[in-house]
């Protein structure tokens, strides 16, 4: 470390995402010292590229796109005068709690009296015939192009991989302007959550389940891909290939948790498949099975930047009590609120318990008027629809993986909770809006939007067009961040069917 | 998951699948053992795209679960980094 004299802070955090800037927030409300490093020339993490609306709960922000919850993050680190060093790569941790890193080409060190590791998920690769030609893609490095330089990576688009990322950034690839030709998913079934499935759903793309890419093909880049249905132990059933024209392939099968730091740190590891493979032992503190270092977030296992945020303020917390910055009850207290809201977001969520509609109106309510119609019923940590209503119509409750119930008679068919589901699975219905028609308010965040007044096709659930409708009216309030709520008249029929319009189609 | 030999594991150092499943024949129980025949998880990224493809394929030969018993060949530094970074000059300091 040549010459020069080793700086120090109390906590040194790595990693600017979700979880490092949480716990920084935190251990630097508690009065301590706070540097956070990150290799990235903007803070962050994953949430810069995410420009969907967040589920979660109403305290997280939920509902805010992704990024939004980034700038609030950064808001409240920067009131708090926490030091966040930017472009700094950190290359090792030594045995006197130093940690090393390179900034503008220069090596540097600080020393940390507690070290907090928020290195997020790396994404996982996908080996195939034709998988190293150019036009085959992470997804992360899509969302990179697309979201954040605004370059689209193809036109046609195949999507490998359905859980939410793939779901996620099929859905923002669309909103880009490219086709996105299908996702391909190994297993029988789509991970996403539901909700995020049916946007991509009601835009017509196919869903291949039990498919596989056999091989990307093409001389110089992509040029198409070959995919084929396997049996259930994955192997390829013999005669099932298709080919499917496209010029990228987006690989989105999973994370695993970015290791290196604490594996040379001389952390202990467990092996846990469905958080990502290998995972820092860490205990009740977030604290590792070295003394001193901790970890949060996607490193402590793959799962949601709601969950990364707890996990980075229970690691912050636990580091200044360590430090003897708060008293034991005071930093007991303060734990204890983090735990319940982890407990909660985790509730029985991996179960994946699928529930009734309870959001659905009754046929009598549909015959009185306007009324919102909810169409969630997975067990998902996110309830800003409860909130959204001001009239008490809808019920979410604790535990927050509780799906909305829609108590019909109190609500007023007001629609103001549309905009506010970030699964955009919202919508109003006035069955009776003529005699021969009715009108339904749906979210839309495509573009060009539909001209008032214009003649559009109408799709249902599943991306068909099934009938013609009008454009009654468009509102774009400044307060739904970039989501447009299109009133639509179509014929009564299909008051239950229609959920949407053809996007770019015919009218638009 | 892929269905022929020929399928790149590492690309920076361009060993195969194929390559990788005969290193294993030849007795490698381990990253390492695997690292020193092919040279896989020695090119620019530093194994840090092809380790988890490696460790994959050896889940079917060897029991992954102790990360410690793998050899893995995780070390500092955890990143590429320009070897200039770390040269201290009296007169210029780093560089
Ligand atoms: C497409 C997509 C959609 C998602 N949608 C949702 C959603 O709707 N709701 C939700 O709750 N979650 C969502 N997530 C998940 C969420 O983004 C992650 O769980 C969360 O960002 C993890 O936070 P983190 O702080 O642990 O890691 P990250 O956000 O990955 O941040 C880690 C940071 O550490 C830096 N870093 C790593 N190693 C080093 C090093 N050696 N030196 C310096 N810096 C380093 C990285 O560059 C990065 O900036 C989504 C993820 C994706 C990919
Ligand atoms: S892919 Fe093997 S070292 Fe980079």
């Amino acid at each position: 470390m040549g010459e020069e004299i080793i700086k120090k802070s109390q906590v040194v955090v790595i990693g600017a995402g979700p979880a490092g800037l949480c716990a920084a927030i935190e251990a630097r409300k508690a009065g301590a010292t706070v540097l956070v490093l990150d290799e990235n020339d903007r803070p962050g993490g994953q949430l810069f590229k995410q420009i969907h609306k967040f589920f979660g709960s109403g305290k997280h922000w939920a509902g805010l796109r992704g990024f939004r919850i980034g700038e609030n993050l950064l808001k409240e680190a920067g009131q708090l005068g926490v030091k966040i060093l930017l472009n700094a790569e950190v290359y090792g941790i030594f045995d006197d709690m130093t940690v090393g890193y390179i900034r503008n080409g220069v090596e540097k060190a600080i020393k940390g009296e507690r070290i907090i590791i928020a290195t997020g998920g790396i994404e996982n690769a996908l080996p195939f015939p034709g998988g190293t030609l150019p036009g085959v893609m992470g997804a992360g490095g899509v969302q990179t192009m697309v979201n954040i330089h605004r370059v689209l990576p193809g036109k046609k688009i195949l999507m490998v991989g359905s859980g939410n990322v793939g779901v996620i950034v099929s859905y923002q690839l669309m909103q880009a302007g490219a086709e996105v030709v299908g996702i391909v998913e190994a297993a029988g079934r789509v991970r996403a959550y539901e909700v995020h499935l049916n946007k991509i759903k009601r835009a017509g793309v196919p869903i291949y389940t039990s498919h596989v890419v056999k091989e990307a093909i093409g001389k110089d880049e992509v040029e198409g891909a070959i995919i084929a249905r396997v049996d259930d132990n994955l192997n390829i059933i013999e005669g099932s290939e298709k080919h499917l024209d496209v010029d990228c392939l987006c690989i989105a099968v999973g994370l695993n948790p970015q290791i290196e730091l604490p594996y040379i740190a001389g952390c202990k590891f467990s092996y846990i498949p469905e958080r990502g493979g290998y995972i820092p032992v860490f205990d009740e503190n977030m604290e590792t099975s070295v003394k001193g270092i901790y970890v949060a977030g996607d490193v402590a296992g793959i799962e949601e930047a709601s969950i990364a945020m707890e996990e980075g303020r229970l690691a912050g917390i636990a580091c200044a009590g360590s430090l003897g910055l708060y008293d034991k009850e005071t930093e007991e207290k303060l734990k204890k609120e983090v735990k319940k809201i982890l407990r909660a977001m985790r509730t029985k969520h991996d179960s994946r318990i699928i529930h009734s509609l309870t959001g659905i109106p009754s046929n009598d309510r549909f015959e009185k008027g306007p009324v919102a119609v909810i169409e969630c019923k997975e067990e998902i940590p996110c309830n800003p629809c409860e909130s959204a209503c001001v009239f008490g119509a809808i019920k979410v409750g604790e535990p927050i993986t509780n799906p909305p119930v829609l108590f019909e008679e109190k609500c007023t068919g007001c629609g103001r909770c549309i905009p506010k589901c970030p699964g955009m699975a919202i919508f109003l219905i006035h069955k009776n809006y003529t005699d021969k028609t009715s009108l339904i308010k749906f979210p839309y965040e495509y573009l060009p939007v539909p001209e008032k007044g214009g003649l559009v096709s109408c799709v249902n659930r599943n991306g068909e067009i099934i009938s013609r409708g009008r454009i009654i009216d468009i509102k774009a309030s400044k307060k739904d961040d970039g989501t447009k709520i299109i009133a639509m008249e179509i014929p009564k029929e299909y008051f239950n069917d229609v959920r949407g319009i053809q996007i770019r189609g015919d009218g638009i | 998951m892929s269905h022929e030999k020929n399928v790149c594991i590492c690309r920076c150092e361009e060993v195969t699948e194929g390559e990788i499943l005969r290193a294993i024949e030849e007795g490698a129980r381990t990253v390492k053992g695997i690292k020193i025949r092919t040279q896989a998880t020695m090119g620019l990224c530093q194994g840090r795209t092809c380790r988890r493809l490696i460790v994959n394929i050896l889940s079917k030969h060897v029991d992954i679960n102790d990360i410690s018993k793998l050899e893995i060949g995780i070390r500092v530094p955890v990143r590429t980094i320009k070897i200039k970074n770390f040269i201290y000059d009296e007169g210029k300091g780093y560089e």
